[in-house]
């Protein structure tokens, strides 16, 4: 199986769960290398399918969603419209025949803002297992 | 509005495979409404295209064009600089835009992307329900704006058939009583005396069997 290192993830993250991500982005992609691009957005509700798919469309092999806790985020919603638009992607995959599971929603698990990195780490050190998407197969 | 669905991939792929150069070309307006043909979901479907062709090892080349509208020759004409560059457009506008983009381009094939829908109203974000059936001959004035043709299951012109339950419809449960909701509202109106005309029977032949409806205005004319 391939190594995590190995695999192009697309972090879409709500910035409620690390007030200090720009920072602590930084550090991450430094340590994660071209492996990992993090993108903070102002509510995970904020998300569209199109920048799910975009990012699929652009190699990435795996696109992580990271939103608030259950009823904790800041716009009432938005995690759980993250949740909907996140679904819709998927079956826009699903037609084509990419993996939808390559599509992922983590909900935050602990209610107060943390580290970046903290949250993302145990995420990316579990196994995987779709490996390289289908679209970087051949190609280059 | 005019509502629309996006068509399965398959009938899209089936559609576009004799070209290897796409134009997606979305309308701004009703369909936008309805979140089925304007610019985000050309976006979309220009994206899952691309990547179906790169899995199926196919050339395609795919471009995306948003209208304000595809039903109005001065909006049509935007397409007019870029058409040179593909084989087809795929429409995501309703079936009149198609046609009249269609008409103004004859040496081009134009495909429809949408199943077109109804005319309908966006109840809530992600809702939308149909009620108008463009009969030809409105009465909402009659009906405290409540169309029975489109709305009540058995098109009842003359009062309720008596079966609704909690003020749903005995034919489709998860449906408001058309005349539940034209009673209720002509009553808070004061205006129940509306009810005791006879109304007749919608005249369809102002609908159909006449072959398309036209309305031309001389004052409206260049
Ligand atoms: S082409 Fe159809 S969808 Fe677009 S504005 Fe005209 S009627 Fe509405
Ligand atoms: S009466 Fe005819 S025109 Fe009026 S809303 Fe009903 S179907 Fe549409």
């Amino acid at each position: 199986m391939e190594s995590d290192q190995q695999v192009h993830t697309v972090v879409f993250f709500c910035q409620q769960l690390d007030p200090q991500q720009d920072l602590h982005s930084r550090d991450l992609e430094r340590e994660w290398g071209s492996g990992i691009r993090l993108f903070p957005m102002h509510c995970s509700g904020r998300v569209e399918a199109l920048h799910l798919l975009m990012a699929v469309e652009q190699g990435a092999d795996r696109v992580l969603l990271l939103t608030c806790a259950e009823g904790r985020c800041r716009y009432r919603e938005g995690n759980l419209r993250a949740r909907r638009r996140l679904e819709y992607a998927r079956s826009l995959l699903e037609e084509i025949g990419i993996e939808p599971g390559r599509l992922e929603l983590r909900m935050a698990s602990s209610q107060s803002p943390r580290h970046i990195a903290r949250i993302l780490e145990p995420i990316l050190r579990e196994p995987w297992s779709h490996g390289p998407s289908p679209l970087s197969m051949g190609t280059d | 509005m005019i509502t629309g669905t996006r068509k399965p991939m398959e009938e899209i792929r089936a559609m576009i495979a004799p070209f290897g150069r796409v134009l997606v070309a979305g309308c701004g307006t009703c369909v936008a409404e309805c979140a089925s043909g304007g610019e985000k979901e050309v976006a979309l479907l220009a994206s899952q295209l691309r990547m179906d062709a790169k899995l199926r090892k196919i050339s395609l080349e795919v471009g995306e064009i948003t209208l304000d509208r595809q039903c109005v020759y001065e909006f049509i004409d935007q397409l007019t600089p870029f058409l040179e560059n593909y084989d087809a457009v795929l429409s995501l506008a309703c079936g009149a835009g198609v046609q009249a983009v269609a008409e103004v381009f004859p040496q081009w094939v134009i495909l429809p992307g949408l199943d077109t829908g109804f005319l309908g109203e966006t109840r809530e974000a992600g809702l939308w329900l149909e009620n108008c059936r463009g009969c030809g001959e409105c009465r909402l004035h009659l009906f405290a704006g409540v169309c029975p043709i489109t709305r009540c299951a058995k098109r009842l012109f003359n009062g309720p058939c008596g079966g609704s339950r909690a003020g749903q419809c005995e034919v489709s449960p998860e449906v408001q009583c058309a005349w539940h909701l034209i009673l209720e509202r002509l009553e808070r109106q004061g205006r129940m005396d509306c009810l005791e005309e006879i109304y007749p029977p919608c005249d369809w032949s102002r609908h159909q069997g006449r072959g398309p409806r036209k309305i031309q205005r001389e004052d409206q004319r260049a």
